[in-house]
């Protein structure tokens, strides 16, 4: 875990600053996060950036992890980005096609060793909500399997776009349990079988857990990052965030990281964060919803997926 | 020795009327099964998973049949279909895990439910007992649309506790988070043996699931590729299971794979022959999600006259399922298909 580090000394100013401009914040997230993971575990995937980050892992550093998602596909060689759990790339060669509520008895038993989440919110104990934003915003989504996956999987990796709004002192609604109310035993008081969050990997750094206190702290930190930068994240958060006494440098993402994700998110479904940007929104709003327009999206996709099995297979 | 008067008892008749399940030949129309097995005020729940294997041709019957007050379970479902139903505020009740107004690329992905939530349109919206419709914004005096939060894990322990036909089942999911506080259905006990916390889950069984299979034969035998999502659980919960299948075999080639019939003959009530009854999700080894569609679809419903419009166009506008894949165009469903082929087959 962890690995990838270096010194901010092996880079020239000029260079730090070119870095900073150069990889988008979901990029820098997923590479951040693929480098949790230790090989041969089970990890449990969500979609979008949760699923990228573990398909770059599989790819790239951990060959032997398994993969899983959670409608009933284990053990699949990351064909691509799932758009959701169920997806047919999921299927393709996997080890296994089960049913869902069995993958979430073999987390309860403690067959998932790791697995990857998103969050809307969270708070400085690492609980987190998905669901329920109250006030002017007003807005729902569901935290779908998040609830059990923090609950029962062995450790949670967050991995998330920095914003500085998604640091609360209370969460409105808590959907995914954290270390509760930071007590040092308070997961095992409540009868929670997973050992909790991890670490929650941003573009602007990854985040810890004290062991002790179960408090957030800044762990790591790109090349790039200098005083300036931290001090800003730190204001980002509505308590006094602690840093890391000995703060590692992350290495940036590798050519083989960034490889790893094009070829995953072949469409752009993720590393574009509006629908207009992508391949797929420039075909509709062009109006191409013909069979020339089907054509064009499902070949970006078949060729895309060409590439992948052969690499895999 | 030939037992008298035998002969003359046509058991395919006399199990007609009374007894779905028992009879022999179970294919019907969608509509027919949609009219016989939903009635007003029912609860139903639907088979797959987001975005896959998700009957969604029945979500445009029901609505083009004008039913009532249902009332939907699902752990994570197509919002696209669910938001169709919210948008005719038929349904009372959503039980779910992920439905909610997700964002698709910066576009809700479920335009009605988020007006509901903001203006109050259908019918104002209670969510989770955390969120509701500002009351300013309350026009119409019909009831609020309930949603009641659940995991996944969760909402697939109802119905496995619905189909062993007990009251509840434990589980260790979500202990100490804000679901259980405020659903007030599940129950947070110390268990009688080891004297730890542990949470109950209620049974559910919906008076119909409709699950979509891969192949079922004529007795109601469903055969399902890929992933099994709850479907084989919601298939024993529920009182009336209605099958929709991709493919209709004679019962000699389920004989080849029993080991994929994961919905035996006697949990079904019907099976309606419906290939691309998915469309716009998608079937494992038949066809691809059509997301050309889907995402056009939600960029047109964003609007209130524009979900309007939609249905008229596509739900209102279509006698059946075939006059739906008429329209869209089946040279673009062949092609869906042929792209999922490339990945993933079903074996002849």
């Amino acid at each position: 875990m962890g690995h990838l580090y270096t010194t901010r000394e092996k880079y020239a100013p000029e260079q730090l600053e070119e870095m900073r401009k150069k990889y988008t914040s979901p990029e820098l997230v997923c590479c951040a996060g693929s480098r949790e993971i230790i090989d041969r575990e089970v990890v449990f995937v969500g979609i979008g950036i949760s699923d990228l980050a573990g398909a770059v892992a599989k790819l790239v550093h951990t060959p032997n992890v398994i993969l899983v998602a959670e409608a009933g596909y284990i053990g699949f060689p990351s064909v691509a980005v799932l758009i959701s759990p169920a997806d047919n790339a999921a299927g393709t060669m996997a080890m296994c096609h089960q049913s869902l509520p069995e993958v979430f008895i073999d987390q309860q038993s403690g067959f998932i060793d790791v697995a990857y989440l998103g969050f809307a919110q969270m708070d400085k104990s690492g609980n987190v909500n998905v669901s329920y934003i109250t006030g002017k915003q007003l807005k729902m989504n569901g935290s779908g399997g998040g609830g059990d996956i923090a609950s029962s999987a062995g450790r949670v990796v967050y991995t998330v776009e920095f914003n500085p709004r998604q640091w609360v002192k209370k969460i409105d609604y808590m959907t995914e349990p954290g270390f509760l109310d930071g007590s040092r035993d308070a997961r095992k008081k409540a009868n929670l079988v997973g050992g909790g969050p991890s670490a929650v990997a941003t573009n602007r750094g990854v985040f810890r857990f004290d062991p002790e206190t179960h408090e957030l702290y800044l762990a790591e930190v790109f090349p790039w990052q200098d005083e300036e930068d931290i001090e800003e994240v730190r204001k980002s958060f509505p308590w006094d965030l602690k840093v890391a006494e000995e703060l590692k440098i992350m290495e940036p993402p590798t050519e083989r990281e960034l490889w790893a994700l094009r070829l995953m998110d072949s469409t752009s479904n993720y590393i574009l964060a509006s629908v207009i940007d992508r391949p797929i929104g420039k075909i509709i709003l062009a109006g191409k919803l013909n069979l020339e327009g089907y054509d064009e999206y499902l070949g970006l996709q078949e060729k895309a997926l060409r590439e992948i099995l052969e690499f895999v297979s | 020795m030939a037992i008298k008067g035998l002969g003359t008892i046509n058991y395919e008749e006399r199990t007609k009327d009374t007894d779905y399940k028992k009879r022999l030949n179970k294919v019907m129309t969608e509509r027919e099964a949609v009219e016989t097995f939903l009635h007003d005020g029912d609860s139903f729940c639907i088979g797959g998973f987001v975005m896959w294997r998700q009957p969604e041709s029945v979500m445009r019957e029901i609505a083009r049949q004008g039913k009532k007050n249902l009332s939907l379970i699902d752990e994570s479902g197509t919002f696209e279909g669910i938001d169709l139903l919210v948008e005719l505020g038929i349904l009372d009740r959503i039980d779910t895990a992920y439905a909610i107004t997700r964002q698709v690329g910066g576009i809700s992905g479920t335009p009605a439910l988020e007006r509901g939530l903001k203006e109050g349109l259908p019918r104002p919206v209670e969510a989770g007992g955390v969120l509701a419709t500002p009351k300013d914004k309350v026009k119409s005096d019909m009831p609020p649309l309930k949603i009641v939060d659940w995991t996944n894990f969760q909402v697939a322990l109802r119905f496995v506790a619905g189909a062993f036909n007990i009251p509840f089942m434990p589980c260790r999911s979500s202990i100490g988070s804000d679901i259980p506080k405020y659903n007030k259905e599940i129950k947070e006990i110390n268990d009688p043996y080891e004297n730890k916390p542990l949470i109950l889950i209620p049974a559910y069984k919906p008076d119909v699931a409709f699950i979509s299979v891969q192949r079922a034969d004529r007795r109601g035998n469903g055969q399902i590729w890929g992933f099994k999502g709850t479907d084989y659980w919601k298939a024993r919960a529920a009182k009336y299971v209605v099958l929709l299948t991709e493919e209709l075999v004679p019962t000699e080639k389920i004989y080849e794979n029993p080991g994929l019939t994961v919905i035996p003959a006697y949990c079904t009530d019907a099976v309606v022959h419906l290939p691309f009854n998915c469309h716009p999700t998608g079937c494992f080894g038949c066809y691809t999600v059509d997301s050309i569609n889907f995402i056009s679809l939600l960029l047109q419903r964003q609007s209130r006259e524009g979900a309007l419009k939609w249905l008229d166009e596509w739900v209102y506008g279509c006698k059946n399922h075939f006059e739906y894949c008429d329209k869209l165009g089946w040279e673009k469903l062949d092609r869906l298909a042929k792209s999922e082929h490339k990945l993933n087959r079903i074996p002849g």
